[in-house]
């Protein structure tokens, strides 16, 4: 009836659902972890300023691909989204313009639209948002790339802020934004790609900082608890990948017993 | 946000998320069966979705061209143009058939081309930031610089000549602080991603349920 070598995949999903419910409600009660603070999200705000000085937009791109919605990278289209909502608030707020440069996955724009504007509803400057500055440029990573690119130069960039799935389209517009003067922040949860938004970016999100930055920014008391399951899930990697050690010193092989 | 429009996406959400996990994890057929189904609508959803593109595409060039008639001609180019070429390309189609040469000349002599030499520009983006990363201002960045190095030098028959252990040393950091760090990090993105999807699952993830 189950899928065979699937039995501890299902133990850790049933022991996560367990312990994600378990902190769940224990934020509701208004415990919430205490967490370090991540540079890159100061430099967020930081970069929205530096904008405004420079009279230059703020841009937002979220990777050609960006906008899957079901596939395995899910979680970083919806990390992204919490980012967007965010810079778009924050650029409301501060009266930035913000350009958000969208994926070619048609499906996932109505849901980007709707983030933006909330950022402005949020402010109470919903008639400053405008449509034009969601910017889609059909489908694949060169053509996207193009106009990315050739947006930055037209209309200049202070903050670029990229958070989402990136292939090979990062390390070209990532970097033509440093070339045109702008403060580049980023990630991405495609361990693959991070080293060219470690070479390329001002201030980055290492790998999974981008779910914890994501519950940081929100500021919403559920993914802020979500950050315990990680935590202990890692915890859990961890011991196992000792103890896996240890026993593969002795000459004992755990994985068939465990059905890896 | 009214509570139909709250609870009905979680609703379907939660549904279709558990039937997928039923699917990958148990052997009963009927659950491949409605994984199949539901993978197919997917694609069904991204087809009828691709006109939104072209309006979001359409509309964004238009304003930024009425906003600026003088400078922005470029948006005007770029509105006109894709209308152009899906006429041609359409007209194509219909009078020659999707595989004929004719259809297929703007793909092999415009569209791959121009992929192709804005791939190229990767490089360069490559080399100046590698240039600003591999600059040794602290003991880390000292220690990335020193990796690199070893690491593309024993690519060099010349440096595999004189230095007879960079090829070693080369393929050991590429094997293990490279491959260890590499596990460790998406060992750690995919719980990120678990915890992520088990609350939207469970309808608390508020980026789905509030707009976050």
């Amino acid at each position: 009836m189950i899928e065979t070598g699937s039995w501890m995949d299902l133990i850790f999903l049933a022991l996560m659902t367990i312990l994600t419910n378990y902190y769940l409600k224990k934020a509701a009660d208004g415990t919430l972890p205490n967490l370090r603070t991540i540079p890159a999200i100061a430099a967020i705000q930081e970069g929205v300023g530096k904008s405004i000085e420079e009279n230059k937009p703020v841009h937002y791109a979220m990777g050609a691909s960006g906008g899957q919605l079901y596939s395995t990278l899910v979680s970083m289209t919806l990390t992204s989204f919490a980012f967007l909502k965010y810079l778009s608030s924050l650029c409301a707020r501060l009266g930035a313009r913000l350009i958000v440069h969208m994926p070619y996955q048609t499906e996932s724009l109505p849901m980007i639209e709707e983030m933006v504007r909330e950022g402005y509803r949020v402010e109470g400057k919903e008639e400053e948002f405008r449509v034009e500055d969601l910017r889609y440029y059909g489908r694949g990573a060169l053509t996207w790339t193009q106009g990315v690119t050739a947006s930055y130069a037209q209309e200049g960039v202070g903050l670029n802020l990229s958070i989402g799935i990136f292939y090979s389209d990062c390390p070209i517009s990532l970097e033509m934004a440093k070339i045109m003067g702008g403060l580049n922040v980023g990630g991405t949860g495609r361990w693959i790609m991070v080293y060219a938004f470690a070479m390329m970016c001002d201030y980055v999100f290492l790998g999974e900082e981008i779910y914890a930055a994501a519950a940081i920014v929100s500021q919403n008391p559920t993914m802020l608890a979500g950050i315990w399951v990680e935590e202990l899930g890692k915890f859990f990697s961890i011991a196992m990948s000792i103890i896996g050690v240890i026993l593969a010193l002795v000459g004992l092989n755990i994985a068939p017993i465990l059905g890896i | 946000m009214s509570t139909l429009k709250k609870e009905v996406p979680k609703l379907i959400v939660m549904v279709f998320g558990i039937l997928m996990i039923l699917g990958s994890y148990t052997t009963i057929p009927i659950f491949d069966t409605l994984n199949a189904e539901l993978t197919s609508w997917t694609m069904t959803i991204s087809a009828v979705s691709v006109w939104l593109g072209a309006v979001y595409a359409t509309y964004a060039n238009y304003q930024l061209y009425m906003r600026n008639r003088k400078e922005g001609i470029e948006h005007l180019i770029y509105f006109v143009v894709p209308f152009l070429v899906f006429g041609l390309q359409f007209g194509a189609g219909i009078l020659y058939g999707v595989e004929s040469s004719q259809y297929l000349w703007y793909f092999a002599h415009i569209y791959t081309n121009i992929g192709a030499a804005v791939y190229a520009v990767m490089f360069f983006t490559l080399a100046s930031s590698a240039y600003r990363t591999f600059i040794a201002s602290s003991w880390d960045a000292f220690a990335l610089l020193a990796g690199g190095l070893i690491y593309t030098l024993r690519q060099i028959p010349l440096f595999q000549a004189f230095i007879p252990g960079i090829v070693g040393a080369g393929e050991w950091i590429m094997l293990v602080p490279n491959v260890g760090g590499g596990r460790g990090a998406v060992i750690a993105a995919a719980l990120g991603a678990l915890a992520l999807g088990i609350r939207t699952l469970m309808g608390k993830e508020a980026t789905v349920t509030e707009g976050a």
